[in-house]
């Protein structure tokens, strides 16, 4: 468990940096192939990089469905929470359950569509040739058109990713039934503030503010709105902020 | 009919408090399974299409780059030189608060990082000097809001992607209405410190003001790279973006010195995680359009404002009347990803520029950040200011509301946010 979380991670670290240099080297190329450099010059007219588009599109859809599911994991995604971060605790447990057994439900159904889509795009073909099998008529599946890579690897990031989503999903489920917790109470993004510095991994969509569920047993900065301006207890401030309060 | 039960869904199913992009994906399927007989391999297509987009994969640049800046280091190079450009007016350091929240929130691009990061170094040092804690709440929760207007910009990128305007013309649309308003906060400000006789800062000689600029110019040079790269046709703007990544890198660890090498893969990470859930609520907000324009609703409703004779003046409060109420509930990204694509069409039937529909969105965005129940600034602020949330409210408000009336001039003026890309000749 513990290898594929440090995997998934990885995976979207290298992404993110690999396409960012990518789109700047394909750039300086273009830029630099203008430069009457003697010599230079045909090397660089020779590299071809017009396949640096494509190649960062597939690495972004790769790094979204992977993302996303690293973002069940890290409580990032936002909702409507409103309503029902101000209903009791048991009714709230019901939705918080619901909630997540809704996007298990959606992702589990995305990601079946998804496999049976790569599956009749190529993956099938691709099985067949691979063990030796008649292929009969079968079809080959496209390819994309600038790197001529089959679709069907492009495309296996949705029911990969999507199904580790789910997966997700469901961990996040099973934990919240045993502890009652749900992953984005870290209070990290008001650390440090005494040292008048602010971390460096803040996370403005992880914050408590109505956008995420809160959890039961957490409560949210900010005021209780139950109790219309009753003053907040400054013993809940400490726990909360992880400080004392000024 | 259908209108009404696609709608009555999503709003039950984003009640319940799942993801907003589970919530529209879900709609989304059961709409399909149970009231149409369009063929679900076209959903999957829709999938996989939704995000393969070059002028999408802006986001994750510009979150990038604006992750590699968004530091207290940064931010206090903006406050520096801030407060020795305006120091010594009336109103010191909360007028240095605007200008350096205009500043670094045109780096950052993200409005709660811009209250966190010059909200926890200027504040104490207001209260110090003297001022009420609550003026200080005031402007900086305000001014946080100017980075989703001030380019470039994430909200605008992604009013771009679900309404096919050009990414270039918002952004420079966004120029002058951004200015605007920094200058509206900045004169209640002006106003509010004369009147209650606020302490001002000794005023800077030239050579201090120097070399705050030097120091803050790095900076602010991400904003010229990215400007006048598309502006002068050198990038498009995913390009600008990516090149604006890059070079916030080189200037966050080489110049400033603020991050190690060891810390970037954490920023990467980070990044990735922002942008991740934001493309996955683009690729279910691509689905829901889908459903949309399929049951032919912006067309239904067009035709109703038109067969009512509801003029555009009606209709443009009318969309600020419902986002806004929106604004309560969601954040900006999820509110313009799900009704620009129902607005949208109406307003082009009606007459109304794209670019500036698009304007007059994202100011009301950015008045929703400032306001309860749901309003990132508030939240992150209460947090560095240690202040409840109602309490907070009643601080912001002078500020919220000459917002307010800004977003009427934004509304029915549309040369405020056309006039500059116009003059450029960029539409």
């Amino acid at each position: 468990m513990k290898y594929l979380d440090r995997l998934e991670e990885l995976i979207i670290t290298f992404l993110m940096g690999a396409a960012t240099l990518i789109i700047f080297v394909a750039v300086i190329h273009r830029y630099a192939a203008g430069m009457s450099i003697p010599g230079l010059q045909d090397w660089l007219l020779a590299l071809d990089l017009g396949w640096a588009q494509e190649l960062t599109i597939i690495m972004f859809v790769w790094m979204a469905k992977f993302g996303a599911a690293y973002g069940v994991r890290t409580g990032i995604h936002v909702g409507v929470d409103v309503l029902i971060n101000r209903l009791d605790e048991r009714m709230r447990k019901k939705f918080i359950i619901f909630g997540l057994l809704a996007g298990a439900t959606f992702t589990g159904i995305v990601g079946t569509l998804g496999a049976y889509f790569v599956w009749e795009n190529g993956a099938h073909y691709a099985f067949l040739t691979l063990t030796g099998m008649p292929v009969g008529d079968i079809p080959q599946g496209p390819t994309t058109p600038d790197l001529e890579w089959p679709t069907w690897m492009v495309y296996s990031a949705i029911p990969l990713g999507t199904s580790l989503m789910c997966f997700r999903f469901l961990q996040v489920l099973v934990g919240f039934l045993k502890t009652g917790e749900l992953p984005h109470h870290d209070h990290g993004h008001v650390d440090g503030l005494e040292e008048e510095t602010v971390p460096v991994d803040v996370d403005f969509y992880g914050l408590d503010d109505n956008l995420h569920m809160r959890d039961l047993k957490h409560s949210m900065v900010g005021d209780d709105r139950r109790k219309v301006a009753a003053p907040v207890d400054p013993d809940r401030r400490k726990i909360d902020l992880g400080g004392e309060p000024k | 009919m259908n209108a009404t039960i696609i709608f009555l869904l999503l709003l039950a199913l984003m009640l319940t408090g799942m993801p907003i992009s589970i919530s529209l994906g879900l709609t989304v399927l059961s709409f399909l399974f149970l009231f149409t007989h369009v063929p679900l391999e076209s959903v999957a297509l829709k999938l996989f299409t939704g995000i393969e987009k070059f002028e999408i994969m802006a986001i994750p640049f510009f979150i990038l780059a604006g992750n590699f800046l968004t530091h207290g280091g940064v931010a206090k190079r903006m406050i520096r030189f801030a407060s020795s450009m305006v120091g010594h007016w009336y109103g010191g350091l909360g007028l240095s608060g605007v200008v350096a929240c205009a500043l670094f929130a045109a780096i950052s691009g993200s409005s709660p990082a811009t209250v966190v990061a010059i909200g926890s170094i200027l504040l104490p040092a207001m209260v110090k000097a003297g001022f009420p804690n609550k003026f200080g709440a005031g402007v900086i929760t305000t001014s946080g809001a100017l980075g989703i207007l001030i380019p470039p910009s994430i909200v605008m990128v992604m009013y771009s992607v679900a309404t096919n305007t050009s990414v270039g013309a918002l952004f420079m649309a966004g120029v002058v209405p951004g200015l605007g308003l920094a200058l509206t906060l900045g004169a209640v400000t002006y106003y509010r410190a004369r009147k209650y006789d606020y302490p001002r800062l000794p005023k800077a000689s030239f050579a201090e003001r120097f070399k705050t600029f030097r120091e803050s110019a790095w900076g602010l040079l991400l904003i010229v790279i990215v400007m006048g790269g598309i502006y002068s046709g050198m990038f498009t703007p995913t390009e600008a973006a990516a090149m604006s990544a890059v070079y916030a890198f080189f200037v966050a660890v080489f110049v400033y010195k603020d991050l190690g090498i060891k810390d970037v893969p954490r920023v990467l990470l980070n990044s990735a995680n922002m942008s991740a859930m934001l493309l996955y609520i683009i690729t279910n907000a691509v689905l829901f359009s889908f459903i949309m324009t399929n049951e032919n609703i912006p067309q239904a409703l067009a035709d109703w404002m038109l067969g009512h004779g509801l003029g555009m003046i009606t209709f443009l409060l009318a969309c600020n009347v419902i986002l806004l109420l929106a604004g309560n509930f969601m954040e900006p990204s999820s509110i313009v990803l799900i009704f620009a694509p129902i607005l949208f069409p109406v307003a082009v039937k009606l007459g109304i520029d794209p670019v500036h529909f698009g304007i007059m969105m994202v100011v009301n965005m950015e008045v929703g950040m400032c306001h309860p129940p749901v309003g990132l600034n508030l939240y992150v602020a209460s947090g560095i200011t240690k202040m409840g949330i109602t309490e907070l409210t009643v601080a912001v408000w002078p500020w919220l509301l000459a917002m307010l009336g800004y977003l009427v001039v934004v509304t029915y003026w549309p040369g405020l946010s056309l006039w500059f890309p116009r003059y450029l000749g960029m539409m």
